[in-house]
Formats: structure tokens, C-alpha cells, sequence
């Protein structure tokens, strides 16, 4: 049971570190960020590249990752969506660039892993975990501990970065309101570049601890995509601590209740992981899809109090009005 | 056994997988560039006439010709048996390729149905990322559930074009598969010009550019926006369902994001929105350049050290960047709709006049 628990939080950590950076994009540029999977697998190759040709320690690999990443990330904001926000495009427009962009890391990834697999003689699609190269604290494998580090590390400092810090006033401000706050004299272009940097490093840190838990691929990133966006929506897309609250709760719940419906029905089950965060997206788009930390709970509380004998009617319908 | 020049083979294959993406193309068409509904989950539509095919026709002929065994498990004797079977029975053999294009085009529509509770709740962003999330759950759900179409070995389809085989050879029949296909995405696309003029056209573009207007003016946009998804639903299915026809072979993984979203959203961005014509010109580049890719395959291949498919990803992601950032709408632009001729107008009126003249003298 420990260990099945310790699983699911390895993963809700690496859930959080992404979707903490794809909420951040979204609140700040307005576009979810398609590549945001891709951007991780980039990490993923980076960890790989250290262990198998260097043969170093993959979670030396994280600066690296982090840089990486980052400027992927950033070059995804400056040369392909800033520009094209210039020319007015629509956000459509910028959801399908985004797109186009993840076919090109992906293409770059196979090209790479291809050139790796010639030159190196090594598996680079489905390899296997890099369990037996990771290191034990008190009988515990580090990616558990190194996620959970990871996790508690960043939410200290993003909390102190947007309550404490000139900067992250500046960045709520920019959140709120842009032009309001470019007004005021923040400069709101440096708060999206810092804001995507960030996105695209701790989605490159996710992706040196992916490889300790999936199989590795340059195709994991469409995989990726579906959870990461399910604990961005369900925390709520508007609010940082929505995604890591998001985060928490769809890692977790996808690991916990596939397991607990495939220990009652049958292991044939483990192999539909991916329809329990598509049902949570559903249930979180149709019903609030202002996520968990948008809902007004006094209002549901008064609500659900007032029409408790029609409540499912009620839950429809409001999911008709609100969307 | 007729032999034709590998030349022209060539061509008509071209031809078939131009007809294939044409429709599914166009489908996008009339769902984004006429209506405005962003779908990003396009190879679900797709898929799901893919897997009917896959799961349908063949259990049905196996029912009818009384053969026994499990479908997916002895796939290649069953359907190798269906295909001695369909070689000389020519009407069993079209009938086939008419239940699977009509239960195709069903379940595509019931798909676009249920489909439609979202698109007619969610916008914008939210829309995008649930259809995406359902076409890439769907890929792995039956990637995984062996029983529609074999999951991860995948299923062959029976040949409903078999008759051609076994009379003249294999070559005939690509060339015949492929005019078949061509013949339908023809009238796929006659019928799409004709919805883009009609009055339900104009009623489209209006909700696309401004639906508080629409629904202002008495237009019911859900209930359009829930047609229209139907109706594209439906025609990526046949999509599907020709290409898992002239493929004869269905793998669940195959339906993913690049092949059959991303692709038909580059082609329609690159031909024009809400143009017909630029969509049709959009996918001859777009097939044209993939095949001439395959041809130098071979002449590259010594030389560069991955696989030359990754050049075909590069260079239509770099084009889709760069379209949307100098050509936003497209090879051909959006025309507005064409009217009836002025002359005409006047004739007409001339003609009601007259007969309101007789009525009153």
C-alpha cells in the first residue's frame, strides 16, 4: 500500500511541475500552451543523453534540462506567438501555432533520437525506466524524494516570488489587468518572458524525473497532454495554486482509482489509466469549468442548500448557464 | 493480369490519398472555417470511421457467409476466406462497401452528436483541449481494447474492391479504388459549395463572425452548431472509412494527432479558410509534397542519418508557423458570397411585376 501510495505521489509531483508551468503561460499570455508535453520530453532527452552517452548521474542532468527547456519554451513565446499577437491573430490561430510548434520538437526529438540509435547503438524509443540507476534514502528510491523536494521547493519559492518580491506584484498585476499594470510602469513584456522561462524549466526538471517512471519516447509528450491539461482545468486554468492543487488531485486520483477499480474488476484495467483524467476533465469542463479554486463556494453552499432535492438538475443545468 | 507504368500507379495513389484528406479537409471546412468551431480533435472523427470499418463489415460477412471463429483472433484466414468469397460475388462486394461507408457515416454522425454537448457549452480554449484530450484517449482506450479492432496488431479490412483483384489484378484495382474514392470526395465537395451558398451557409458565417448577432436575430445557434457537427462528423468518418477500405487494414494508433488533425488544420490554414477551392488546392500541395518526399526517400536515406519522414514533420510545422504568420488567410482568401446576376434580379422582377399587373387590371 506504501509503495502503490508513493507511486501516486511521484506522480502527482511531476503532474504539478507541469501543469504549474502551463497555468502560468495561460494566465499570463492567454494561450494554452499545446507544445507543453513535448517541451517535458526535451528534459526526458536531456536525462537520457547524461545517463546513457556521458554516462553521468541523470539528475545532473537538471540545469541542463531546465536551459534547455526554458529556452525552447521562450522561443515558443518570442518567435512564434508574440509576433503573431502583433499581427492580430486569433486565439485559434495561436492554439493551432502552438501545435505546429509541438510537430516540430517532436520531429527535432525523433531526428535526434534516430541520430543517437546510429551513432551510439542505444534504444531511444520505449526504453526502460532508470529505476536501477537511482539512489535509496531509508529504503526509499530518490525520484520520490527528489519530486517531492522538487514540488515543496517550488511552491515555497513561487509563493514568496508572487507575495514578497517586487516582481511578483508586478506579475499579479500583469495577470489582472496588462494594460492597467504597463501603465502603472510594470514591464509586462519582461513579466512574460520570465513567466515562460519558468513554464518551460520546470516542465524540463518534470521531464529528468519522467524517465525514472515511464518508458521513455519522443512520443510521451502526446501522452503527457491529457493528464497535464486535466490538473490544469480541474484546479482552475485562472489560478497558480489551482494547478498545483490540480496537480495533486489528478495525479493521485489517476493512479488511486485506476488502481482501485482494477483491483476489483481485473488488471486488464491498468491499461485504460488514461480514461480517468479525460472523465475528470469532462466532469470539471461541464459542470464548473472555472476549476476548483474558480468555484464561489458560498454561492454553491447556498445553492446546494436551497435546491438539495433537485440537485442533479440543478448541477446540469448549471453547467449550461455557466459555459 | 493487366500491367500498367509504375507512373501511373503512382498517380492514381496520389490521387486516392488527395481524395481522402480532401474530405476530411472539407469537413473541417464547413466545422471551422464556415461555423467557427475549433475542433482539435479532428482524427477522432476520423478514427471512428476507420474503426467501424475495421470492427463491422467483416463480422457481418462472417455471419452471412456462415464462417466460424473469433474475428480478431484468426483475422487473416477469416478475412482471406471473406475475400475468396467477395472475388466473384460482385453485388455482395459493392454491398459491402455501401454497409461500411453507411454505418461509417452513422456512427460518425452519432460521434458528432454526442460530441456536440460540449462544443455547444465550451469555447474557445476549453473546446480545443477537450477535443483533443478525446481523440488522444480514444487513440489509447482502443489501442488497448483488443476487441473493436484488435488493438495494438490491428485487424484487415475485406476487400470490397476484391472482384478487380481476381480479375484483373491488383494494379487495376488501386486505379479503380482510387477513381471510386475521387468519385465520392467530387461529391463531397459539390455538396460542400452548395451548403457554403446556401441560405444555411450564410446563416453559418454569420454565427462563425458574430453569434450574439445571430442569436439575436432568431438564429438558433446551438442547435446549428450541434448540426454542423453531425454533418462533419460524418464525413471525416467516411473519410476514415475510405482510407481503412483502400488501406484494408485498421490499427487503433494509427488515427493520431499529427496524421489526421494537425495535417487537415495545415491544409486548410495554408489553402483558405472558408474557401472550398483553396481547401482542394491546399491538399494537392500538401499530398504532392509528402509523395515527392517518399520518392527521394530513397536517395536521401544513405545520406542522412534519420528517418526522412521527421523532414516531412519540420517542414509543415515550419510552413503551418510561417503561413499563419504572413499569409494568415490562406493560399485563396475568403470571397464573398456569390449573388444571383443582376440581370437576372431584373428579369425576375420584370416577370413579377407583370403578373402582380394582371392580377390587378
Amino acid at each position: 500500500m506504501w509503495m502503490l501510495l508513493r507511486d501516486a505521489i511521484t506522480y502527482a509531483c511531476m503532474l504539478i511541475l507541469l501543469s504549474t508551468g502551463l497555468t502560468l503561460t495561460y494566465i499570463t499570455t492567454k494561450v494554452p500552451n499545446f507544445a507543453h508535453g513535448e517541451i517535458a520530453v526535451i528534459g526526458l532527452f536531456v536525462a537520457f543523453t547524461f545517463l546513457k552517452i556521458f554516462g553521468l548521474n541523470p539528475y545532473l542532468a537538471m540545469p541542463a534540462a531546465f536551459a534547455l527547456s526554458a529556452l525552447t519554451a521562450l522561443g515558443l513565446y518570442k518567435l512564434v506567438l508574440k509576433p503573431l499577437m502583433k499581427r492580430g491573430a486569433t486565439l485559434d490561430h495561436l492554439m493551432i501555432a502552438t501545435l505546429g510548434y509541438d510537430i516540430l520538437i517532436f520531429a527535432i526529438l525523433n531526428v535526434y533520437a534516430d541520430v543517437l540509435t546510429k551513432v551510439y547503438k542505444v534504444k531511444t524509443r520505449g526504453f526502460m525506466p532508470f529505476r536501477p540507476y537511482d539512489f535509496t534514502v531509508l529504503d526509499q528510491p530518490g525520484i520520490f524524494l527528489v519530486s517531492v523536494v522538487a514540488v515543496v521547493v517550488l511552491m515555497v519559492t513561487l509563493h514568496l516570488l508572487l507575495t514578497r518580491t517586487r516582481f511578483g506584484i508586478a506579475m499579479r498585476a500583469t495577470i489582472e489587468n496588462p494594460n492597467l499594470a504597463s501603465v502603472c510602469g510594470v514591464n509586462t513584456e519582461l513579466v512574460y518572458t520570465i513567466s515562460w522561462i519558468l513554464a518551460g524549466g520546470l516542465a524540463g526538471i518534470a521531464g529528468v524525473l519522467l524517465p525514472f517512471y515511464f518508458r521513455g519516447s519522443p512520443c510521451l509528450g502526446f501522452v503527457l497532454i491529457v493528464p497535464v491539461f486535466t490538473a490544469s482545468i480541474v484546479g482552475g486554468f485562472y489560478s497558480i495554486y489551482g494547478a498545483m492543487l490540480g496537480g495533486a488531485i489528478a495525479g493521485l486520483s489517476e493512479y488511486l482509482i485506476t488502481y482501485a477499480i482494477a483491483s476489483a474488476v481485473g488488471p486488464w484495467f491498468l491499461s485504460y489509466r488514461v480514461a480517468v483524467p479525460l472523465i475528470m476533465l469532462a466532469i470539471t469542463l461541464l459542470i464548473a469549468p472555472e476549476g476548483l479554486t474558480g468555484i464561489n463556494w458560498r454561492r454553491a453552499g447556498s445553492l446546494l442548500k436551497q435546491k438539495l432535492s433537485g440537485l442533479w438538475l440543478r448541477l446540469a443545468s448549471l453547467g449550461g448557464v455557466k459555459a | 493480369m493487366i500491367l500498367l507504368p509504375p507512373l501511373l500507379l503512382f498517380i492514381m495513389d496520389t490521387i486516392a490519398m488527395i481524395a481522402i484528406y480532401l474530405i476530411t479537409t472539407l469537413s473541417l471546412n464547413i466545422q471551422y472555417g464556415y461555423t467557427g468551431i475549433a475542433d482539435f480533435g479532428k482524427s477522432a472523427g476520423v478514427a471512428v470511421g476507420a474503426y467501424v470499418v475495421g470492427a463491422i463489415p467483416g463480422r457481418v460477412l462472417m455471419a452471412f457467409l456462415a464462417i466460424e471463429g473469433d474475428y480478431i483472433k484468426d483475422n487473416t484466414p477469416i478475412v482471406s476466406a471473406i475475400n475468396s468469397v467477395l472475388s466473384v460475388d460482385v453485388a455482395l462486394a459493392i454491398g459491402t462497401l455501401m454497409l461500411g461507408l453507411a454505418l461509417a457515416a452513422g456512427l460518425g454522425a452519432l460521434f458528432g452528436y454526442v460530441a456536440s454537448y460540449p462544443v455547444a457549452r465550451l469555447k474557445g480554449e476549453y473546446l480545443a483541449i477537450f477535443m483533443l484530450a478525446i481523440s488522444e484517449a480514444m487513440r489509447y482506450i482502443f489501442n488497448y481494447y483488443t476487441p473493436v479492432v484488435g488493438g495494438p496488431y490491428g485487424v484487415t479490412v475485406p476487400d470490397p474492391f476484391k472482384f478487380i483483384t481476381s480479375a484483373y489484378g491488383g494494379q487495376l484495382r488501386l486505379i479503380f479504388a482510387s477513381v471510386v474514392i475521387l468519385i465520392i470526395s467530387i461529391g463531397m465537395f459539390y455538396y460542400a459549395e452548395r451548403l457554403a451558398r446556401s441560405p444555411l451557409g450564410r446563416t453559418l458565417r454569420a454565427i462563425r463572425d458574430c453569434d450574439v448577432a445571430a442569436e439575436v436575430l432568431g438564429k438558433d445557434v446551438a442547435s446549428y452548431r450541434m448540426k454542423i457537427m453531425v454533418l462533419s462528423s460524418a464525413m471525416a468518418a467516411i473519410a476514415g472509412a475510405l482510407y481503412a477500405f483502400y488501406t484494408l487494414y485498421v490499427a487503433a494508433i494509427a488515427y493520431d494527432r499529427v496524421t489526421w488533425t494537425f495535417w487537415p488544420w495545415t491544409i486548410l490554414i495554408l489553402g483558405g479558410m472558408a474557401n472550398n477551392v483553396g481547401v482542394v488546392i491546399g491538399t494537392i500541395l500538401f499530398v504532392v509534397v509528402t509523395r515527392l518526399i517518399i520518392i527521394f526517400k530513397r536517395s536521401l536515406e544513405p545520406i542522412l542519418p534519420f528517418d526522412v519522414i521527421w523532414l516531412e514533420y519540420i517542414l509543415f510545422g515550419l510552413m503551418l508557423i510561417l503561413v499563419l504568420m504572413f499569409r494568415p488567410e490562406g493560399i485563396l482568401p475568403e470571397k464573398p458570397t456569390k449573388t444571383i446576376e443582376f440581370e437576372k434580379i431584373k428579369e425576375r422582377r420584370a416577370r413579377k411585376g407583370r403578373s402582380h399587373g394582371k392580377a390587378s387590371s
